[in-house]
């Protein structure tokens, strides 16, 4: 087996004591980016070592390791065809499989817009106003065609899923054209909307996360 | 109560190693360890240290038997009422699986009092408290030491009838064998603490950790049992081997069959495995011989050690859909995961 060259690797990470499932997590969120081709990472169990060969083939990636002294040198590389849309076609599965290949096939056709909202108001003024002017802001973007990935809501924002809410109607309508509309769990939590809203619209801050750095806009009105 | 700590999450699993029956010691150590450990010779006692019985069994008078285990771990979650009832759960699990009916329990905690306020460890006990009460137990009293690492569960005692114990080790040949609940929640855990869990996910596994199994075990009490234990620590396959060596028989497992929590195995694929699933693949793959079909991800769940895991129920086959049906009508999604079978003597045969 040669030894992997750290220079090789986009990424090297030390995750020596980290203790499971933390190395195996970091690496995952670290292949969620597509500009990583190739990680190499320290590890310092061999349980850890087995879980990142798991991850390897889940994403794709070879894999190789080398044991140097008391630790393990892993090294994941995606292989060419890993590597396109990858990220789009990982990152619904925490909601469900299913999901995953619409979205894989909708972020081939459309570069990726997210919308996120953490406030249920557009700008700052007259409060009533300032909710108007949210919703006609997104009846604007569903009229004028505009299709951004997902419409992330926090904070506030997640009030615009509540019960009787004037915002329903334009984000039925933007799911129905293929948006994912996603709320915050611990917001949903926060200002008690648990039985307003869907499950599988629940999301949390990792997905958020995960799409806001995979976005090439994010706007936030 | 105070609200002096809601600004600051306590984080209770932050220094643990292995969540709940995920810290158990390897069956393999675990042999090692009693060996030298002679056996009780006690006519009174009807259960004890014989083929990892689920709980000691002690006869009283000619009807009434009791049974007592204990059963304690560090923390899986944060939350420690949550933690309290998914200890109190696991510990009466046990009880259950002997067909016992929980009546007290004691209470056993380490906890660090520098590290935490007191008002986490009163609640831990609350969580716990609650949940023997719904059993319909009481908290009798308890131990709690000061130490390094937070340890909690109880030492829970149930009578029984004689005649009336479920035993790990009567399977007959042919019998079906029933799970009352789905497994996965070693791994489960591991992605709660990696804060992967979608919110459906984590709900179904802590409405599956917090479930006790008295209800299923009242609809296998309208039928003759001829087998029972829970899942636990050593993963369905260690108890499913305990099962089949007991009854000198080999056991076939239709893996498809056998009911998974959601998101446990694209976790499983994505190397979420907890080191106890590789610990018990290595004490029990001399028994297991495993269809090369079946995906590495669907083996691992196999091995992953459960906390306050479902029972396994072993039933003549005539028996297996009536008791699936009354399972299912109760809203316990019941599966029939396999059969008994003459054969090599605890071999657990996997099936895809």
């Amino acid at each position: 087996m040669k030894n992997p060259n750290p220079s090789a690797s986009d990424l090297n990470l030390d995750l020596r004591g980290l203790t499971c499932p933390h190395p195996v997590l970091s690496c995952k969120r670290a292949l969620d980016n597509p500009s990583i081709s190739s990680l190499q990472a320290l590890v310092d169990d061999e349980i850890n070592v087995q879980n990142l060969e798991r991850l390897s083939q889940s994403q794709g990636c070879t894999f190789s390791k080398t044991t140097e002294g008391d630790h393990f040198i892993v090294l994941m590389s995606r292989t060419a065809k890993s590597t396109t849309g990858k990220l789009k076609a990982d990152l619904p599965v925490f909601v469900d499989p299913k999901q995953s290949a619409k979205a894989a096939a909708k972020s081939n056709l459309q570069a990726q817009t997210v919308i996120l909202i953490s406030k249920d108001r557009f700008g700052e003024g007259e409060p009533e106003f300032s909710t108007n002017l949210l919703n006609m802001f997104l009846q604007t973007v569903l009229q004028s065609g505009h299709k951004p990935q997902v419409i992330l809501l926090a904070n506030t924002g997640v009030k615009l899923m509540a019960k009787g809410s004037p915002f329903l109607k334009v984000l039925n309508d933007f799911q129905a054209a293929g948006v994912e509309v996603l709320a915050c769990g611990l917001c949903v939590d926060f200002y008690g909307l648990k039985e307003d809203i869907p499950l599988p619209q629940i999301t949390n801050m990792f997905v958020i996360c995960e799409y806001l750095f995979a976005a090439q806009k994010i706007i936030c009105p | 109560m105070t609200n002096d700590h809601s600004a600051i999450p306590l984080k209770l699993t932050e220094h643990v190693k292995s969540a709940g029956c995920a810290a158990k010691i390897s069956s393999a150590d675990l042999q090692a360890v009693l060996a030298n450990l002679s056996k009780p010779i006690c006519p009174q006692l009807l259960a004890g240290l014989d083929n990892w019985e689920d709980a000691a069994v002690y006869k009283i008078t000619q009807d009434v038997a009791i049974v007592q285990t204990i059963d304690f771990f560090p923390p899986m979650v944060d939350d420690p009422v949550l933690f309290g009832r998914i200890a109190a759960t696991n510990a009466l699990s046990d009880l259950y699986a002997m067909g016992a009916k929980p009546i007290l329990a004691l209470n056993l905690l380490c906890f660090p009092v520098c590290d935490f306020p007191l008002s986490v460890a009163g609640q831990i006990l609350q969580g716990g408290a609650s949940q023997v009460e719904a059993a319909g137990a009481v908290v009798a009293g308890g131990h709690s030491i000061q130490s390094a690492e937070v340890i909690y569960g109880l030492a829970v005692t149930g009578l029984i009838k004689p005649e009336a114990i479920l035993t790990n080790s009567g399977a007959q040949v042919g019998d079906n064998l029933i799970l009352t609940k789905p497994i996965g929640t070693g791994i489960g855990l591991l992605g709660h603490k990696g804060e992967i869990l979608t919110l459906q996910a984590s709900q179904a596994l802590f409405s599956n950790l917090t479930t006790l199994s008295e209800k299923a075990l009242a609809c296998a009490s309208s039928f003759p049992i001829h087998a029972a234990t829970d899942v636990t620590g050593f993963g369905l396959i260690g108890h499913l081997h305990e099962m089949a060596a007991g009854a000198n028989l080999k056991f076939s497992l239709k893996a498809r069959q056998v009911p998974l929590l959601p998101q446990v195995l694209e976790l499983a694929s994505q190397g979420f495995v907890p080191a106890a699933a590789y610990a018990n693949r290595q004490s029990f793959a001399d028994f297991a011989t495993v269809d090369k079909n079946l995906e590495q991800a669907m083996v691992d769940l196999l091995f992953d050690p459960q906390t306050s895991g479902g029972l396994l129920l072993a039933v003549a086959p005539k028996d297996c859909q009536p008791l699936l049906n009354s399972l299912q009508a109760t809203g316990i999604g019941a599966s029939c995961i396999g059969e008994f079978s003459s054969g090599a003597k605890g071999i657990i045969e996997v099936l895809a």
